[in-house]
């Protein structure tokens, strides 16, 4: 069993608090990403799960036992670094097997579980190199083998693709995702990119300021953000957010038009309540170059700023209300800087916050 | 002469250095190798001009006095140098682990560096003196013997005393050194480590200590320069005796030399000292590019 | 839960005992200087006494009044090897940093054929010990009339400290850039006036702690300086304490008072450039 349940957790550095209260309970097997921006505490925390840092107040288990105050070799755990860490002075082979070999495993056992890594992460040219030889693609597969040789509880990974360039990041993330379900086993994932925890979490935690903002699958935080926060963290081009008030059943944008209230909404707002309209890129599109949209719908005009065609679809920057907003065009055709186009707004897809709060209103 | 001869430019800044160092040390060295093959006294200048071959060097050999003052020497510096190396290590090990304060310490730890070998000598003739010494004192104080115990003059004790005073003078060229390193040594490996299993104990061996080796090589070969300090200290703490007991192989040198007179012979051993005092920095070198090369091939 | 406790108990104990260990090293390292200096300010009769006094009763600057009298106990001119010494290593330790600059310049931006050779030669000189190199220096200096003379003692004493000042210059200079200096060249400097405008002042921290070492170098040195000098027109601090000893084994007080007076100058350049002396050993040391 290798539950990790993390209880009111804090951590402080003097008297500054970093971490406040964590309270997250993650499944045998699961693959769980924690997100946000820098100097969130995404990383503390992991650290915090390793053994690494000093707990400060709260309790970590992992599996059955409680393991506040136990070193990291005793709890169990495998780490992939940012910075790889690997054992400079060490071939491939001898870092692959140092763990092994610390634990006091016959030589031919350690050999046998080398081979096995080396040839799930396709290292087994490289056995006999040393790091300084090897590209930073082929180092991170060392660090992963180094991890799962031991075959742990749980594996914990602190932003390891963060140092590769774009390409070989898409690449190593679906190595990652392969090695899950090949190894099975639970997996705390850290990264500050949200492509990255959309495309490999089973649930995603995202936190901001030492504070858990919401825990839910990528399909649940991608369609009902609890904030703004949130909502403008997760999915590419970030939310389109614009300030109005609730007026007479309808939403009056500042500065901009009135829209209908979204149904879902009805009941959930008062009369007169400042919110914040948001809607994604793909809600907005332009006449004639949209999806079908069936529910309730806004039509208005918008000028057309910049467009910028990414192939199947164009991404255009336009200004509503005041504000700069996205919308996208499917089949496009090329558009005019300045052009006026009318657009609609799909709004079974909107979403309404408060204002004050910045929470949402669902 | 070619008018248009111009030394390059490096010659030209290197050339004092050359020229001094040949005029204070090559050329006494040749008249130093020359005059062990000749009977020389200084109280008889002309027997500078009399060869007598490798005869002074014979004389050595065959010598009980010198090889119980070589025998002596060897058994001093790598006594000292093991318990220097192993002293500074532990030292760097907790100077390192301070998190505040940690420049005081240092700054600390250099006072033993700056003082003369004759000053350390003086210190440590003074507390192991057997009337007034502290060390007798505090033992007599402390109730745990009632007499002077002769740490000058007792044949064994004197070598410990003189080795205690060798090691408080340069366990910190190891300890700053080995702490530099330390300070070096980068810290995702050995967190990796602590991951992989490693007790505090085996993530020093594994991972630490390959580190640092070239450090403490630096400050063996650093050390091995000054080899013969511990003639000042033994000069000024027992002068080589009582009878000869703690004659090491420089103060033999300087004794025959200057006290004796007998100049040819001196240089002989002077020269055997010479060779003995390269052999070590040689020696500690080549393993410094040993280790550096482990690291540099895999850093 | 037990397993909890028991390193949290065991990580307390170590941190105590860490602490005690560098408490006792700190101790080991200050009290014998600590105690030299204390008994200099002692009375004779209190550091003879039997049984030990410990606590001390009484303080006072007796020993130094009678150590720069110079009469009282049999006359120890200390202000003459005091002003020796500081001529004598002053001098020489300006001599060895122009060569030495000169040298380690040359090493640190020259390539040339024989490089590690003439390298490795110069530090070979340093390694010859004092008392036999004395021997020979002895000798060819009673010819040359240098013996018990300043200009003896400083040239020897150059010729020691210039390896060692090459090394830890040339590893600082390999630090800075030399684009500065083709900069400057180009904006209109010779070559001589780039260095000393541009290349030096980058490059003054480890020029100062190269300079530090080698004033202590000829400070302290003994072994030489006990044969080539004869008299106190001469004679060093070192052998002036060494003599000092040898001659009135019964005046721990007045000795100590002298040992504190050779090492006060030390301690002072120290502090001022400790911060630079580790960075002078390491850099020197890891670069070279």
């Amino acid at each position: 069993m290798a539950r990790v349940h993390l209880s009111n957790v804090d951590k402080s550095y003097g008297s500054i608090k970093v971490v406040h209260g964590i309270n997250l309970e993650i499944e045998d097997n699961e693959f769980v990403v924690l997100v946000g921006p820098s100097g969130c505490g995404k990383s503390t925390t992991l650290r915090m799960i390793a053994g690494l840092e000093p707990i400060s107040g709260g309790e970590i288990s992992i599996g059955d036992r409680v393991v506040n105050n136990l070193p990291p070799r005793h709890r169990n755990i495998s780490m992939v670094f940012q910075n790889y860490a690997l054992y400079p002075h060490m071939s491939v082979r001898e870092n692959l097997g140092f763990s092994l070999k610390i634990a006091k495993q016959s030589q031919a056992e350690i050999d046998k579980a080398v081979d096995e890594a080396a040839q799930i992460l396709s290292l087994t040219e490289y056995l006999d190199r040393k790091p300084g030889a090897l590209s930073g693609g082929q180092r991170q597969r060392v660090a992963m083998g180094r991890a799962i040789v031991r075959h742990p509880e749980v594996f914990l990974f602190d932003e390891p693709l963060s140092n590769l360039d774009a390409k070989l990041r898409t690449q190593m993330r679906t190595e990652i995702k392969k090695l899950h379900q090949k190894v099975k086993s639970t997996i705390v994932y850290v990264t500050h990119d949200q492509v990255e925890a959309m495309t490999l979490a089973d649930r995603i935690v995202i936190m901001r300021d030492g504070y858990i903002e919401q825990v839910g699958t990528p399909l649940d935080v991608f369609e009902t953000p609890v904030n703004t926060f949130v909502a403008t963290f997760i999915g590419s081009p970030p939310m389109n957010l614009l300030p109005g008030r609730v007026m007479n059943a309808q939403v009056a944008l500042d500065g901009g038009p009135v829209v209908p209230l979204p149904d879902q909404f009805v009941g959930k707002v008062k009369d007169d309540q400042a919110i914040i309209l948001g809607f994604r890129a793909d809600n907005l599109m332009p006449v004639g170059y949209s999806m079908p949209m069936e529910g309730t719908h806004a039509e208005f005009d918008m000028n057309v700023n910049l467009s910028e065609p990414l192939g199947t679809e164009t991404l255009l920057f336009g200004s509503l209300a005041g504000k700069e907003v996205m919308a996208k065009m499917l089949n496009p055709r090329p558009v005019k800087n300045g052009e006026r186009l009318p657009f609609l707004l799909d709004l079974t897809r909107c979403h309404l916050f408060d204002a004050d709060t910045q929470q949402s209103l669902r | 002469m070619s008018p248009r001869f111009r030394p390059p430019a490096w010659f030209v800044l290197l050339l004092p250095a050359i020229i001094i160092l040949a005029a204070v040390v090559l050329v006494p060295l040749l008249l130093s190798l020359y005059s062990s093959f000749t009977p020389y006294r200084l109280t008889r200048p002309e027997t500078l001009y009399k060869w007598i071959g490798t005869y002074n060097y014979e004389k050595a050999m065959k010598s009980a006095h010198f090889w119980s003052a070589f025998g002596r020497t060897i058994l001093f510096l790598t006594v000292a140098l093991n318990l220097e190396m192993l002293a500074g290590l532990g030292l760097a090990l907790l100077v390192n682990r301070v998190t505040y304060g940690q420049r005081a310490l240092r700054t600390i730890m250099m006072f033993p560096m700056m003082f003369s070998p004759i000053l350390v000598g003086f210190q440590f003739k003074f507390i192991f003196n057997d009337n007034v010494g502290l060390v007798n004192n505090a033992l007599q104080s402390l109730g745990w013997t009632d007499r002077a115990i002769p740490w000058l003059v007792d044949g064994q004790l004197a070598f410990f005393s003189i080795v205690v005073a060798e090691m408080w003078s340069s366990t910190s060229v190891f300890a700053i050194l080995i702490l530099a390193g330390l300070f070096a040594v980068p810290r995702d490996p050995i967190e990796a480590a602590k991951v992989d299993g490693c007790t505090p104990w085996q993530s020093f061996r594994h991972i630490t200590l390959p580190y640092i080796m070239p450090f403490v090589y630096i400050a063996l070969a650093i050390r091995s320069l000054d080899v013969a300090r511990a003639y000042d200290i033994v000069q000024i703490m027992t002068n080589g005796g009582p009878a000869r007991r703690t004659e090491i192989l420089w103060t033999m040198i300087g004794r025959t030399g200057y006290v004796d007179a007998k100049m040819g012979y001196a240089n002989a051993m002077g020269y055997i000292s010479i060779v003995l005092a390269i052999f070590f920095t040689v020696y500690f070198f080549r393993k410094l590019s040993a280790a550096r090369s482990v690291l540099g091939m895999a850093g | 839960m037990n397993e909890n406790l028991k390193h949290r108990i065991q990580a307390r104990i170590l941190k105590i005992a860490h602490f005690v260990a560098l408490f006792i090293a700190m101790a080991i390292i200050c009290i014998p200087g600590l105690w030299i200096v204390l008994n200099s300010l002692r009375p004779t009769v209190e550091i003879m006494a039997k049984p030990p006094v410990w606590i001390p009763t009484e303080l006072n600057f007796d020993h130094y009044v009678a150590m720069f009298s110079g009469v009282g106990e049999g006359g120890v001119p200390v202000l003459q090897y005091f002003t020796n010494s500081l001529i004598i290593s002053v001098t020489s330790t300006l001599i060895a940093m122009l060569v030495g600059m000169a040298g380690g310049y040359a090493f640190a931006r020259y390539k040339f054929k024989g490089k590690a050779v003439i390298f490795i030669g110069l530090m070979l000189t340093r390694a010859v010990p004092g008392v036999a190199l004395s021997l020979p220096l002895f000798i060819v200096m009673a010819k040359t009339g240098l013996i018990d003379t300043h200009l003896g003692l400083i040239l020897v004493y150059v010729s020691l400290n210039v390896p060692f000042t090459i090394w830890l210059i040339d590893g600082f200079f390999r630090q800075v850039p030399h684009e500065l200096a083709e900069a400057a060249e180009i904006d209109g400097c010779t070559r001589w006036q780039a260095f000393w405008k541009v290349e030096f002042p980058v490059a003054r921290a480890g020029v100062a702690s190269a300079g530090i070492f080698a004033f202590l170098t000829s400070w302290n040195e003994y072994a030489l300086a006990s044969q080539l000098t004869r008299s106190t027109f001469s004679k060093t601090m070192p052998v002036g304490l060494r003599d000092f000893t040898s001659e009135f084994t019964i005046n721990w007080g007045g000795m100590c008072a002298l040992a504190v007076l050779m090492i006060i100058p030390a301690l002072i350049l120290t502090f001022l450039v400790q911060k630079h002396l580790i960075a002078g050993l390491t850099f020197g040391g890891v670069k070279g």
